[in-house]
């Protein structure tokens, strides 16, 4: 597992660690985030056309964890203000703050895709 | 110490967090045997009562309720728990204010060591178990004055009634609480600390080094000093004569 796999939007230095360069604990991380993350952004898309502005700091709260061991750039720092401005943010500048997470998620997607893809 | 098996569940929603606890726990501290986990509130209940672990971990915010309902649920709380939150959650007030354990997301490895440590001295020193019945009962107080603030002092750790608390005064390193009657307790808490777990329990910082509490308050001479029940006389510092004057108002009702 020598492969370099910083990629355009993924750090996965922090991941390589946990898993110890054991290639299937590293399998079993990026199969994971394929499966769930999708689906979180489905639910974030909905929260935000009801605006359920609650839900929309619930799920981003869920996530982020999981996105600081996959290393995503720009996206930490939008949910950490969603934390503390859920309740007062304008809904547009809520919208645009979901619309770069969302953004940069769907291009994470499509890396693990290709590292899957191509290694595993 | 001891390194006698730690029978665990983990309770946690995101998958994640689960993984991650356990790839930790298994590289890291092999004495902690994960016998189960649990995707949901409802299942922690089910999962605790089927295989009665030594010690829990357990997500402070699960989609179909919180760590403390969940707790809540059980009859008898006889395990030790140790919380899994984020710095930013409402809940760690709460868990700080009751001294219960807790690990961060995304999990420090020196921080889960050391609350493996820790759960290892408490069983070593056979320490009761019954944070958790105070936290739930502290939750469930009618009053910030039915609370009971856990701390642990140089006398160990003890049970504080908020409405014993006089005041509360910071040193560099540590705090000196002030109890009705003249007691006094040391804690290695600061007074920020104290602050942040008091804040919503009618507790005003009036000065850098002096926290009061609102039912001990019984007049202020002068717009920058006032006197507690125990006729101690406090400064009130200029830059927090405003906010005082409308904590003051918000909490005791009074404008003068």
């Amino acid at each position: 597992m020598d492969i370099k796999w910083n990629k355009d939007i993924l750090d996965l230095s922090s991941l390589q660690e946990l898993s110890r360069r054991n290639p299937d604990a590293f399998e079993r991380y990026l199969r994971q985030f394929q499966e769930l993350i999708p689906g979180r952004i489905e639910a974030l898309e909905e929260s935000l056309s009801a605006g359920e502005r609650k839900m929309v700091r619930q799920i981003l709260h869920k996530m982020s964890p999981q996105l600081q061991f996959f290393g995503i750039p720009d996206v930490l720092a939008p949910i950490k203000r969603l934390e503390h401005e859920y309740e007062t943010i304008e809904l547009s500048d809520l919208q645009q703050l979901v619309e770069v997470v969302v953004e940069r998620l769907s291009t994470a997607i499509v890396e693990v895709d290709n590292i899957l893809d191509t290694y595993f | 110490m001891s390194q006698t098996t730690i029978r665990s569940i983990i309770v946690d929603d995101d998958p994640f967090i689960r993984d991650l606890l356990q790839d930790k726990l298994k590289q890291y501290v092999p004495e902690v045997e994960i016998i189960d986990v649990a995707v949901s509130g409802a299942e922690g209940v089910e999962k605790i009562l089927r295989w009665k672990p030594d010690l829990i971990f357990l997500d402070v915010e699960m989609t179909d309720m919180t760590g403390f309902e969940m707790l809540a649920k059980l009859e008898e709380v006889y395990f030790e728990t140790i919380f899994i939150t984020s710095y930013s959650h409402y809940a760690i007030k709460a868990i700080r204010f009751n001294a219960l354990d807790y690990l961060v997301k995304p999990i420090d490895l020196g921080e889960l060591k050391m609350a493996i440590r820790r759960y290892q001295k408490r069983m070593a020193q056979k320490r009761p178990v019954n944070k958790i019945q105070q936290a739930l009962a502290n939750l469930r107080a009618p009053s910030s004055g039915a609370k009971q603030l856990i701390l642990m002092t140089q006398e160990g750790e003890v049970r504080l009634p908020l409405a014993s608390i006089l005041r509360i005064e910071g040193e560099r390193n540590y705090s000196c609480i002030h109890l009705v009657g003249g007691k006094k307790k040391l804690t290695t808490k600061t007074l920020s600390d104290l602050e942040e777990m008091l804040s919503e329990d009618d507790f005003f910082r009036c000065h850098k080094s002096h926290l009061v509490n609102a039912a001990h308050i019984s007049r202020q001479p002068t717009s920058v000093s006032l006197v507690m029940s125990d006729n101690t006389e406090l400064p009130i510092s200029r830059r927090k004569k405003e906010d005082f004057k409308r904590w003051k108002e918000e909490v005791l009702g009074t404008t003068s």
